[in-house]
């Protein structure tokens, strides 16, 4: 059996067996999902070769499977997330109904990803892609009635996205005879010469998954009410998928375009990178005001998502290595915020920050992840994520002429500073509050994984080369002829290189220096105190003085960006939603359901057609 | 090996002057505002005595483990911020990295030190620190808009993004930058005065207000700790900025002790007349409110940025 049929088989029955084995012993379900994930990675990176391919027919449609250096890199963030995920379902799932349900399409929405991953023709994409977003959608109604409209919100730019896409699909086998993903570039589906609209759809369908404005309203709220556990993958894998086809259109446009068309491409650059920008500003400045740590990341998500999309814009090699590095990196990271928030909401019950507040002491390797991950997710050096921004911004200065993008992602990427520290803030550091006394770590089934990630994070940064390494010929795939990287030292095209290796060893000799410094000198007379032993004005605090510090966080930052808040996609689409409602009530006035209106409708139409007689039917 | 040994004793040289430097601009201001203010004023080594004081209390409080790491970022920052920019214009006494890390580098490192602090402070739990920090960071936003602004303009006005070379350049041509792009030069003057936090612009430690605020809960071996970092911190604004725009300091072609020292003597009157701005300026001002702050940053000061990137794409 051939091994892309074997893999796609292990999914599809794990999901059943699941399923089935919910009814037996609820308990292993998550077990068995865990162990499928974990066999087909296991499967996948020891038996699978990049360039394989195989094809099989399904009645009478030919499913071509195989892997590209390209959709490597996304197999590698599918795939491990996926195995991560999974483990730290096991724990943060226990105790929880529908078991079967939820961890089915949890399969199922890894198989779509894989699927789409896989495969080399656009029929297997879509069905993939179908997959995916049905398997998501029951899990983001997981959560019960309340979440259906936010289901129905998520369902209805999916399938916006997906008839853009079926169309373009359609209109690719019309005008150049074929379903194949690497031949219909070939023939120039994507060159803008004729069919414009081709690449537009397609990227219309992927820009919903990866929550580009305006598209992608669904997303803050339907990432903050799945389960915790999926949202890691649903925000740090799925949202890749849109990554994907936006990577393969646009980096296909660059490369086989000839300078004809070179203006439509720049100014969908260009379209495309306001838009990415503009998430980028309008998803940070709201993740700030948020008062929830999912919403808070869940807008942050959107945010970082423009960020990746702004560097698929640019179309140069740094800017485009930028921009698979940071999806990876964003992958990594997020996935882990959302677990570390988990873990928060299974320990403590709730997320909503102003009712929380000082967990440092309680849950210590939580908190280390996500000082870790929010390092990585503002950018600040060594982590990865500093790596990626670092591309970015040079790939935007030396390689485009798009000087005030720079600015508009800098002002995100500063704003989110904000929010980084509130959702440390929030969770972690302040007041401890006896609400929170009983609290103790998460299971460690759930601590592992996250670990895990905040090791991936330490170690991109360090030697942000492994990764380089799949990304470079990912691009050289995608038509980037000769992609320059080194193991730790990043470049731009002026020559200017960051050395991650002396930065590392700069601030770890300062790191063990200045701590050994402060610890051993005057240990003995280091007194550590609790929260409520601090000076107010002079004055020591009383045992039950709330001295919490969680609402209007950021009430000036908000006070001087108001004309900024005054914009909302969200209304505009409601707006949109309300006038189509009243359009159809409209319709209701004349089909009222009535016979005896229609009767009079016959009659009125009769009668003017009498009268009209001679006007109408003359010759 | 020997020559590894020189460039750490130089790396240790490079830190301790840039701290000394500090302190002392520290202790002048102090006594100048005194002056102006018609006190006596305390002496303009009292920096150095309070840090003297504060290292050897024998007791000092500790908030946690994050309280216990604040200091420690803010030295990484600083130290290591230290290592990448010239201290003097390819001089050989100092040896650094400047050429293994950019301007976008420095931006973000710069913060790195800030953000700790935050982290620290907030463990402390005290409600005003955390005020502080919410302050400060809503602040930086503000500031950071033209000051990149101004750095985007030199970086697509000269082809580079090293500090090296653009001192080089201002070197070579012997014109500065502040004189080849004025509108920039003028929004980063304008940014920096966010950056020292001298009134208006005084909101985050916000005396009789937020009891000095992030850092009221810090003392002994931490406050002095930081004390030094912040030290280290105005050298490195400083120099930085004489580096961008004022032409930098320092022969490269002569290395010799006269010509060093003569660098050195450059590098510290551009300094001090830079560093003179935002104190004379915080003299005649009172503390803005946090949204007045930021609202002028996004003023003025980007208007001129802007202009300043639009005359830079225009000169290329």
């Amino acid at each position: 059996m051939n091994i892309f049929f074997l893999l796609i088989t292990i999914l599809f029955s794990g999901a059943l067996l699941t399923f089935l084995v919910n009814k037996v012993a609820p308990k292993i379900s998550g077990i068995v999902t865990f162990a499928t994930i974990a066999l087909v990675s296991f499967l996948f990176f020891t038996q699978v070769n990049i360039g394989d391919t195989f094809q099989f027919t399904l009645g009478e449609i030919p499913m071509q499977f195989g892997i590209t250096p390209y959709t490597f890199i996304f197999a590698i963030i599918v795939l491990g997330l996926g195995t991560l995920a999974s483990l730290y379902s096991i724990g943060y799932m226990k105790d929880q109904e529908r078991l079967g349900y939820f961890y089915s399409n949890f399969l199922l929405s890894v198989t779509g990803m894989i699927g789409i991953v896989f495969s080399q023709d656009f029929i297997t994409f879509f069905i993939f892609w179908e997959i995916m977003t049905w398997s998501s959608y029951l899990i983001v109604i997981y959560n019960g009635y309340n979440s259906r409209k936010i289901g129905m919100k998520y369902m209805i730019f999916s399938a916006i996205g997906a008839y853009a896409m079926l169309t373009a699909i359609v209109s690719i086998k019309a005008n150049y005879g074929t379903f194949n993903i690497a031949e219909a570039i070939q023939n120039g589906a994507f060159n803008f010469s004729e069919n414009i609209y081709i690449p537009v759809l397609l990227l219309v369908g992927f820009a919903v998954k990866a929550a580009l404005m305006p598209l992608h309203v669904w997303a803050p709220n339907a990432y903050s009410k799945s389960p915790m556990s999926f949202t890691s993958i649903f925000s740090g894998a799925m949202s890749k998928m849109g990554i994907l086809g936006i990577g393969l259109v646009l980096a296909s446009a660059y490369s086989y375009t000839n300078h004809d068309n070179a203006n439509y491409v720049t100014a969908l650059r260009y379209a495309l990178g306001w838009l990415g920008g503009i998430t980028a500003v309008m998803a940070t400045i709201y993740a700030l005001i948020q008062t929830h740590a999912k919403k808070l990341l869940a807008y942050s998500s959107v945010a970082q998502l423009g960020y990746i999309i702004v560097g698929l814009s640019t179309g140069t090699e740094l800017g485009v290595m930028a921009a698979l590095f940071l999806a990876v990196v964003h992958g990594i990271f997020k996935g882990a915020l959302f677990m570390v928030v988990g873990a928060v909401e299974r320990q403590v019950g709730t997320t909503d920050m102003t009712k929380i507040s000082g967990l440092i002491r309680k849950m210590p390797f939580t908190f280390f992840v996500a000082l870790v991950s929010i390092i990585a997710l503002a950018g600040v050096p060594p982590l990865g994520g500093f790596v990626g921004k670092w591309m970015l911004y040079e790939a935007l200065i030396t390689e485009s002429n798009n000087y005030f993008l720079v600015i508009v992602i800098f002002f995100s990427s500063t704003a989110a500073f904000l929010y980084s520290y509130r959702f440390l803030f929030g969770l972690f550091l302040g007041q401890e509050e006896k609400e929170t006394e009983h609290v103790k770590e998460a299971p460690i089934t759930m601590v592992i994984p996250m670990m895990i990630l905040a090791i991936l994070l330490i170690v991109t940064g360090a030697f942000p080369g492994v990764l380089f390494e799949p990304i470079a010929h990912g691009m050289h795939y995608l038509g980037f002829s000769d992609v320059n990287w080194s193991m730790s030292v990043l470049v731009n095209i002026w020559g200017e290189e960051s050395n991650m290796t002396y930065i590392n060893l700069s601030i770890g000799v300062v790191f063990v220096v200045v701590f050994a410094f402060l610890t051993i000198k005057g240990y003995k007379g280091t007194k550590n105190v609790g929260t409520k032993d601090i000076s107010t004005s002079g004055e020591i605090p009383t045992e039950n003085e709330n001295l919490t510090f969680q609402l209007d966080f950021f009430k000036p930052f908000e006070r001087a960006a108001a004309p900024l808040y005054k914009r909302s996609m969200d209304k505009i689409w409601n707006d949109l939603g309300n006038a189509f409602e009243a359009l159809t009530d409209f319709t209701r006035k004349i089909y009222t359901g009535n016979g005896q209106t229609y009767a009079v409708y016959v009659v009125i139409f009769l009668v003017i057609l009498l009268l009209m007689k001679d006007t109408l039917f003359a010759n | 090996m020997e020559d590894l040994g020189l460039k750490i004793f130089g790396a240790i040289l490079t830190t301790i002057m840039a701290f000394a430097v500090g302190m002392l601009y520290g202790g002048i201001v102090r006594k100048l505002t005194a002056r102006v203010q018609n006190r006596y004023g305390p002496p303009v080594h009292q920096n150095f005595l309070d840090l003297l004081k504060l290292q050897s209390k024998k007791t000092n409080i500790a908030h946690g483990f994050m309280g216990h790491m604040a200091p420690v970022w803010i030295i990484i920052a600083a130290v290591t911020v230290l290592m990448f920019i010239p201290i003097l214009n390819g001089n050989l006494w100092f040896p650094n990295l400047s050429f293994h890390g950019d301007l976008i580098f420095l931006l973000y490192m710069m913060v790195f030190g800030s953000l700790g602090m935050a982290l620290g402070a907030g463990q402390t739990g005290n409600p005003n620190s955390a005020i502080g920090v919410t302050r400060g960071l809503s602040q930086m936003v503000g500031y950071e808009i033209p000051f990149v602004l101004a750095l985007v303009a030199l970086m697509i006005q000269y082809k580079t993004t090293s500090v090296q070379d653009l001192t080089q350049i201002q070197h070579e041509t012997g014109v500065w930058m502040a004189f080849s792009n004025p509108f920039s030069f003028l929004a980063a003057l304008l940014a920096s005065l966010g950056m020292f936090r001298y009134s208006p612009f005084d909101i985050v430690g916000a005396p009789a207000e937020l009891a000095s605020g992030p850092i009221s809960e810090f003392g002994g071996k931490y406050l002095g700790t930081m004390m030094s970092g912040g030290a280290i911190f105005a050298f490195i604004k400083l120099t930085l900025y004489v580096h961008l725009f004022l032409g930098g300091a320092g022969n490269p072609d002569d290395s010799g002790i006269l010509a060093t020292l003569a660098g050195i003597g450059i590098l510290l009157v551009k300094t001090f007349l830079l560093y003179m701005i935002p104190v004379f300026y915080g003299w005649i001002n009172p503390r803005y409110r946090t949204e007045q702050a930021i609202r002028y940053f996004w003023g003025w000061p980007t208007a001129l940025g802007i202009i300043g990137v639009l005359l830079a794409v225009f000169i290329n």
